[in-house]
């Protein structure tokens, strides 16, 4: 079994290489066997998730060794990543019909299939950490697949809070595994408790959060987000949305769970993180005017409930059960939901190639498949009642007002934090009816003649069978999730729980009770009146004579990324370069230009001094021989004589000094080696 | 004489080949017989490495002043490392000097210089190191000046002058050291008479700072650095990686043999000179990668990238731990491997294309993908992204920095040690993206992968399986890493 296990994280890598060379002969078979090996990785996680839990180490690979473990909480992510790979794997094939270099983008698929399972079946942090960085650098190819102008500028974006976050983390289990001795999941906890010197340890916990929490796309890390997601193919968006911020909230959970077991610190920190990143990523998805961007910020909101959960769980400590349970569901949730939404704004895109909402605006009218497939999702991640979203939401509502109770002092804090929840949850139903409304009910400035467009672009039907059915089963699974919570969804809470020493729940949740509905209630009220007040009306000013646009209030210059950061690293790196240059040249000038003027000139001070003095007592002009011209303009190199002209000149010279100095040096050596002396 | 005669084989055979190359006009003749030195070198090495530790007696200058080889484990880890890369290197050169003249001269005092350093690797003591030591400088000169321009022949007197400067402060510290010394043959825990040392500390400390600042010039180590980002672009392609990756190792050697072979750890731990030697170290690391990103010439840019990471190195040893040491000696492995690939995948594409310059290769990925692939390991190598090489011997470092006793200067290292890969990422990896991802508007019709070349693709992509073999794999250096270290704590 154990074997097999090293199949699920390897052989994605060997498929990788294999499709590469597969597709320099035949592009048919290439994309047979990449939708081959995706569908394999299922099964084979399928088959192996019946096994229990299995673990599999290879000791001294990479120095350290490397370990494997699969079962409870790494089963279901690593489910997340193989079905939202087959899935997206499947849209490709509809997706990449016309587009270039697509065996450069199946390799690093592939590839990055199998880093996200090293991290996601990961049993130590030093084996999270090196599948992280693979992740990446993989990942970065396809964010940049198009190499467009904005999608480089996207990838550089992505690479560079990568790169930065990857050597933070770094940093930080450098110290972690200096102080723990060891970074097995399993033995972290007990370790951390023996540990006295707790700064140290918090210090290295932060820095190996940064990397995390930045792949994640928390606050105020989450730049490369809104911008790299939309950058890529749709397909691959799906997955970056879907499973990739993933392992940023698997590494959260790992610290979460280990060494930050229970505390409450830590707990109040990645609240309010949680809390900034849920709300922040909600007002930029009303405020979007483009699909995909919409949905990228969406993921940033919905990563800030999952670390809401997360918190909730350290801070509830031994009450945890329904803050687990909400962080699994939701994690779950929100991956489903995204790998079915993005891959279906592509199916847009390939008919309008655009995402702006004024240009796709009323395409799906008349369509209700798409409506179907989209507006399931759309709904469910809103949290309304009967759809899967609505029962992690619930549980994390839920475990929020249960440590109101608990908090004391601090629950005015909690007080807010429940209604940013309710807040953000309210503004995920505003973006999601602004998105449902004008895809699918709006009419578009020239209705007819866009259509005709769009049905130029792509001639037949606007979207293929496999898709249209991997989608729609997607979409069907969510409402039976919801329908019936604690047969279907309770399960999978209990199987990820043990991973967060997860409480079994004293009793089974009455997810439709009143309180509850009331609570999904608010939220939804707030974002219907969101739509109605602020949406259909400053979002969509009104002109007599023309169509009502989206407009985006958000101003250039209010962006995080190129106000704050880019121009912060730019006069860092000014800064070290001005001091590198200081640095390199300063001793050489040191040397060789200021050390030898002082001489000069303290010289020359010197010798003007000893002229008034000389003047004084003597009465005559002091003539210094040889004088400092005449060492200037020496050309048989100092002369001591007064007239050099002679026959003999040079035997009064510097430099024939110097030789009998170096004959007398020669014999010496000679006498030496020949042990005369 | 003595049995040990297999020491000086390694040695000899390739000055006296190069001496012989040096008048082989002919090209298909001198090229048999280089590569048949290089195969006949690595054959020999084999029982040199298994004639023990036995020494060599060469000659008594005088009394107290002899030359004597010896072979330890150090030894064995520096002379294999060059031998193999070397070996690698010749395949390379003989295509790349195809472009070049003079070639026999060129070839010669490679050879050459392969002797000089096979001596330091074997020398028994500090005299020995130094002759070996003078003659690498003397012929690896005429490699830097190779092209005959003015540039060159700067580059070759910077080169020449730092080099002697540093070397005299090394025979300086020699002559200083004498009267301390109970044995001048290298020993673990060092030579140090305690009976004289105790008394005159502050002295023999100072004493080690001016010999590590010497031999530190060869390492490129502030402030003796100003030669190496000048000399190594010059230099032909595979000379500037030889310079690069494995000629500045040898000052890595001198100082390792001072530092724990005739000093000591112990004698050194947690004094001033040691925190002197690990801020320059620091200084230069950042120093080194922060002008890097300035460079546009892709081949300075790879020297500076240089004097940065051999200060890894020097960072290592100076820590005084063994963890610190272990990552020492695998960052000079792994850095070796690195940036050799590099300078060659760099000076493959000089040959292909003539393009010097970071902002010219655009696109050169799409016409020359292993070149750049190769580049691209290098480059990931020499950050330290996981699972190559360059990972496993930073976390070892950053583990030894902790290990030690020194406080904040500890963290402040890690720090650095950070930055520095973030300015290395900086420097390497746009390159690697403007290589393959040129953009959609660049005109791709015109290009077309070109043929291979197989005496050039061989070494870059062995260099390249390499990084990312012994990274996954760090068991098969290893056990000779630890023989060096278990040795010496």
């Amino acid at each position: 079994m154990s074997a097999l296990l090293a199949v699920l994280v390897f052989g994605p890598f060997v498929c990788g290489i294999c499709s590469y060379l597969l597709g320099r002969y035949s592009k048919e078979m290439r994309n047979g066997f990449v939708l081959l090996s995706t569908a394999a990785e299922l099964g084979l996680l399928l088959y192996l998730s019946g096994e229990g839990s299995i673990t599999l180490s290879f000791p001294d690979v990479c120095g350290l060794g490397i370990g494997f473990e699969l079962g409870g909480f790494h089963t279901v992510l690593a489910f997340l990543a193989a079905s939202g790979w087959f899935t997206a794997s499947v849209l490709s094939m509809e997706y990449f019909v016309h587009v270039k270099r697509r065996n450069r983008y199946y390799m690093f698929w592939l590839l990055t299939l199998g880093a996200t399972m090293g991290i996601f079946l990961s049993a130590d942090l030093y084996t999270t950490f090196i599948f992280f960085e693979m992740m990446s650098f993989t990942s970065y190819v396809f964010v940049v697949q198009t190499e467009e102008r904005a999608a480089l500028r996207a990838g550089g974006t992505y690479l560079a809070v990568a790169v930065i976050g990857g050597l933070v983390t770094l940093s930080g289990i450098f110290i972690l595994y200096h102080q723990l001795g060891t970074v097995q999941i399993s033995e972290m906890a007990s370790a951390a408790e023996a540990v006295g010197n707790k700064t140290v340890l918090w210090t290295g916990g932060i820095l190996t959060l940064v990397g995390f929490a930045s792949k994640a796309g928390a606050f105020p890390l989450h730049i490369w987000l809104p911008t790299a997601h939309p950058a890529a193919p749709a397909p691959a968006s799906g997955v970056l949305s879907g499973v990739i911020t993933k392992t940023g909230i698997y590494g959260v959970s790992i610290l979460s769970v280990t060494i930050f077991l229970h505390n409450s610190t830590w707990g109040m920190m990645l609240a309010v993180i949680g809390g900034i990143t849920m709300i922040l990523g909600a007002v930029l998805g009303v405020l979007s005017i483009d699909l995909k961007r919409t949905l990228a910020c969406s993921s940033v909101s919905q990563i800030g409930f999952i670390l809401t959960g997360i918190s909730m769980q350290c801070l509830l400590g031994h009450h945890n059960a329904l803050a687990v349970a909400g962080t699994i569901l939701h994690i779950v949730n929100h991956s489903l939901i995204k790998m079915v939404l993005f891959p279906a704004a592509g199916v847009i895109h390939l008919s309008t190639e655009s995402f702006d909402l004024n240009d796709i605006r009323g395409f799906g009218r008349g369509k209700p498949l798409l409506a179907v497939i989209m507006g399931v999702p759309m709904l469910s991640l809103a949290g309304v009642p009967l759809l899967s979203g609505y029962v992690s939401k619930t549980l994390l509502h839920e475990s929020i007002v249960e440590y109101i109770e608990m908090a004391g002092a601090s629950a005015w804090f909690f007080h807010c934090l429940e209604w940013v929840f309710l807040i953000s949850g309210g503004l995920t139903l505003c973006y999601m009816l602004k998105l449902f409304f004008c895809i699918f009910v709006e009419e578009n400035i020239a209705q007819k003649d866009m259509e005709k467009h769009w049905k130029l672009n792509r001639p037949g039907a606007f979207i293929a069978k496999a898709s249209a059915v991997v989608l729609l089963a997607y979409a069907v699974c969510m409402p039976l999730l919801g329908a019936m919570p604690t047969k279907m969804m309770d399960p999978i809470a209990a199987f990820g729980r043990g991973f967060f020493h997860g409480e079994v729940p004293e009793h089974a949740v009455e997810y439709f009770s009143l309180t509850n509905l009331l609570g999904a209630g608010i939220s939804l009220s707030i974002g219907i009146l969101v739509y109605i007040f602020l949406v259909c009306t400053m979002l969509r000013p009104w002109h007599a004579d023309q169509d009502q646009l989206y407009i985006n209030p958000i101003p250039a210059w209010l962006d995080l990324e190129f106000s704050v950061y880019r121009p912060l690293l730019t006069v860092l790196a000014e800064i070290l370069l001005l001091l590198a240059t200081v640095v390199d040249r300063f001793f050489a000038r040191l040397l060789f230009g200021f050390v030898p003027k002082c001489i000069f000139f303290i010289k020359r001070f010197l010798m003007e001094w000893w002229a008034q003095v000389y003047y004084l007592f003597m009465r005559e002009t002091y003539i210094p021989r040889p004088s400092l011209e005449e060492f200037g303009d020496d050309e048989h190199f100092a002369f001591y004589a007064n007239h050099p002209t002679g026959q003999k000149g040079i035997m009064h010279s510097f430099g024939f000094g110097l030789l009998i100095a170096g004959i007398g040096l020669g014999i010496v050596l000679l006498c030496i080696l020949l042990d005369i002396i | 004489m003595q049995s040990n005669i297999w020491l000086l084989l390694p040695v000899l055979l390739p000055i006296l080949g190069g001496l012989a190359v040096l008048h082989l006009h002919e090209r298909s003749r001198r090229r048999f017989i280089v590569i048949a030195l290089m195969v006949a070198q690595l054959v020999l090495l084999i029982p040199a490495f298994q004639a023990g530790g036995e020494e060599l007696h060469l000659l008594e200058l005088a009394a107290g002043i002899r030359l004597v080889l010896r072979l330890d484990d150090l030894g064995r880890l520096f002379s294999g490392l060059v031998c193999i890369i070397w070996f690698l290197v010749t395949f390379f050169a003989e295509q790349y000097m195809d472009h070049e003249e003079r070639r026999e001269r060129f070839f010669g005092f490679y050879l050459i210089t392969l002797g000089a350093m096979m001596g330091i690797c074997f020398a028994g003591n500090l005299v020995t190191l130094y002759m070996f030591y003078e003659m690498m400088t003397l012929c690896s000169f005429p490699l830097v000046l190779h092209s005959g321009t003015r540039e060159s022949f700067a580059a070759a007197w910077r080169y020449l002058a730092f080099s002697v400067t540093g070397a005299a402060l090394g025979l300086m510290g020699l002559f200083l050291l004498q009267g301390y010394c109970s044995t001048d043959l290298f020993t673990l825990g060092g030579v140090l008479d305690p009976a004289v040392a105790g008394g005159n500390k502050p002295f023999l400390l100072t004493v080690f700072l001016i010999m590590a600042v010497g031999f530190g010039a060869k390492a490129g180590m502030f402030p003796l650095h100003a030669w190496l980002p000048v000399a190594h672009p010059v230099a032909p392609g595979p000379a500037s990686a030889v310079l690069s990756g494995l000629i500045t190792k040898m000052g890595i050697c001198a100082i390792l043999r001072v530092t724990y072979y005739l000093y000591g750890w112990e004698f050194l731990s947690g004094t001033w000179v040691q925190k002197a030697a690990l801020v320059l170290a620091l200084l230069t690391i950042l120093m080194g990668s922060t002008l890097a990103l300035r460079e546009d010439v892709m081949k300075k840019r790879l020297a500076w990238s240089t004097v940065s990471q051999v200060s890894y190195v020097i960072f290592g040893i100076m820590l005084l731990t063994p963890t610190g040491l272990e990552g020492a000696l695998f960052q000079v492995v792994f850095h070796a491997i690195a940036k050799n690939a590099l300078f060659l995948s760099v000076a493959a594409i000089i040959y292909r294309t003539g393009l010097t310059r970071a902002s010219e290769l655009q696109g050169i990925g799409i016409t020359n993908p292993v070149c750049m692939w190769c580049f691209t390991i290098g480059a990931l190598s020499l950050i330290g992204i996981p699972p190559t090489g360059g990972f496993f011997a930073k976390w070892k470092l950053a583990q030894g920095a902790l290990d030690s006793t020194l406080g904040p200067l500890a963290y402040v290292g890690i720090a650095i040690l950070m930055i520095s890969a973030l300015l290395t990422a900086g420097y390497l990896l746009p390159v690697v993206i403007n290589a393959f991802f040129p953009g959609d508007w660049f005109d791709r019709s015109a290009l077309q992968p070109q043929k291979p070349l197989w005496l050039i693709w061989v070494p870059l992509l062995v260099l390249a399986a390499a990084a990312v073999v012994l990274g996954i794999f760090p068991t098969l250096v290893s056990p000779l890493v630890e023989g060096v270290v278990y040795a010496l704590f």
